[in-house]
């Protein structure tokens, strides 16, 4: 347990540290914004391929049981309501996690052990802004982007699955959709997706950054920052439903 | 004035690794620290570079208590004191020729026309074609690798080196480079250096004094020939090997 309190304090000194250089250097914006679409191009076919047929499993499990009631003309509005409250930002930033996650902390991880992170120390620059400024702010932004193409792309799936498979035409699906989703599923769909990308994003640059012992040690970090990225977003996720319906009334 | 610890201390948890150890490498000096691993030699080297703090003590560069030092403090004493690691440590999505610029964009205020000739210039001198500054670290053999991050090192024009085991995962030839170049560059440069290494046969050749660190304390500090002749057991398990090793006409210098 007092481990557990050791690495949640060294972790909170972590993110202290990004802030506090964020706050108090210049000249990070270009790195950001190139971090940034590196991430999106790299992860955007996985999330566009993933969203489509996310989007497409959803509305055949929906319109099974919505059949029953023959209630098929809500299919379109409870479907993109849960997409973007719930299922949207949870597989996106598990996505997000499994590739770019894993990516840079072992990335980090072999500069770390190999010394490059130490060397970039010694001519004069700050590792972390240098390093874990771009990567941070990269991965929550373009977890936003990925939410935003994701989503529309697996809108689009279910309305195509729900034409071919559920004897809905596109209209009839688009029809419900302002019934269930209004600005505050689209609001809380992107606050989750923020703080998804900020687990994804901290956890996954603290593992690599604080990497030891040689290659097992990347490994170990690796393995580490699935773990907790994963366990991470599902307590958050939790914690952000009750907030979101306390904050803005929307049953979460 | 030059590198000089007074009574610095470090512990990690309960391990103590330096115990209040003192000494002052003398100016334009080749100082080799030696000693068993995990006896706190690269701990020593990395509070010179403020990487790490003593929790008593102090450690000097020129008149620079380098544990009092602020971010821009520390950027004045890693302009004094280049570092080469243990690995390479090239970044590996920059060009050998954007790496060794790397230490000169931050350290030096130079132009790109001065860093363009600086690069060139310090490539020379660590013997490396031209052709490998537009290659990445993946593409050259380890030994060159060495090389290009000695150049790194020296780009910034440090008055102080200092070396990680620098031999460490190469092969002879190479090893005798390396070694060939710390000599050439400490005695061209007229630079003091500072040696963390295993390898005690470069030490009795190049060394101008030798530091035995043990149990966090300084066994002995002298000159290489009161060194190679000490009684000490561990400094005696050290050398004895390596004596046999050496030149009939090495052994002579050393008065053996």
């Amino acid at each position: 347990m007092s481990a557990f309190f050791f690495e949640l304090g060294r972790f909170s000194l972590f993110f202290r540290e990004i802030w506090h250089t964020l706050l108090n250097t210049k000249h990070n914006l270009r790195p950001i914004i190139a971090q940034t679409s590196e991430v999106t191009i790299r992860s955007l076919s996985t999330v566009v391929f993933s969203g489509f047929f996310v989007g497409g499993i959803l509305v055949v499990q929906f319109n099974a049981v919505l059949a029953q009631y023959d209630a098929q003309i809500f299919l379109g509005g409870l479907n993109t309501s849960a997409l973007i409250r719930e299922v949207g930002p949870l597989i996106i930033s598990f996505l997000l996690a499994g590739k770019v996650g894993a990516f840079t902390a072992a990335e980090l991880g072999t500069m770390r052990v190999t010394e490059q992170i130490d060397a970039i120390e010694c001519l004069g620059t700050n590792p972390i802004q240098y390093l874990i400024l771009p990567r941070f702010f990269g991965i929550v932004l373009a977890s936003m982007i990925l939410l935003s193409t994701g989503l529309l792309v697996s809108v689009i799936g279910s309305m195509g699955f729900a034409t071919a498979l559920c004897g809905l035409n596109p209209l009839q699906f688009a029809q419900s959709i302002p019934r269930f989703t209004d600005i505050t599923t689209l609001l809380s769909g992107f606050l989750r997706a923020a703080i998804y990308g900020v687990i994804v994003a901290g956890v996954c640059c603290y593992q690599g950054y604080t990497a030891t012992g040689g290659a097992k040690g990347v490994g170990r970090a690796v393995t580490r920052a699935a773990i907790y990225t994963n366990l991470y977003i599902v307590i958050a996720n939790y914690i952000t439903g009750l907030w979101i319906h306390l904050l803005l009334g929307e049953s979460s | 004035m030059s590198i000089r610890f007074e009574a610095v201390q470090k512990s990690f948890g309960p391990k103590h690794i330096l115990d209040g150890i003192s000494f002052e490498a003398a100016p334009g000096e080749i100082l080799f620290i030696l000693g068993k691993s995990g006896m706190g030699k690269s701990v020593t080297l990395k509070h010179i570079v403020g990487m790490l703090k003593p929790d008593s003590g102090r450690v000097w560069v020129e008149d620079l208590s380098v544990g009092d030092q602020d971010a821009q403090g520390l950027v004045q004493v890693r302009t004094l004191c280049g570092m080469v690691f243990q690995h390479p440590a090239l970044l590996d999505s920059l060009t050998i020729f954007e790496n060794i610029a790397f230490g000169l964009r931050r350290l030096a205020r130079l132009n790109e026309a001065e860093i363009d000739d600086r690069v060139r210039e310090t490539l020379a001198l660590v013997h490396l074609p031209e052709s490998v500054l537009q290659q990445y670290p993946i593409e050259l053999s380890y030994g060159m690798q060495k090389r290009a991050s000695l150049a790194r090192t020296l780009a910034p024009k440090p008055k102080y080196l200092l070396f990680d085991e620098p031999t460490t995962g190469l092969d002879p030839v190479s090893t005798q480079t390396i070694n060939q170049l710390i000599f050439e560059l400490s005695r061209k440069l007229k630079v003091t250096s500072l040696v963390v290494s295993h390898d005690m046969q470069c030490a009795l050749k190049i060394a101008d004094r030798i530091l035995v660190l043990d149990s966090g304390k300084i066994l002995s500090l002298a000159d290489v020939k009161t060194t190679v002749k000490s009684k000490e057991p561990l400094i005696r398990s050290f050398i004895e090997e390596t004596l046999n090793l050496l030149a009939p006409e090495e052994r002579k210098k050393l008065e053996l």
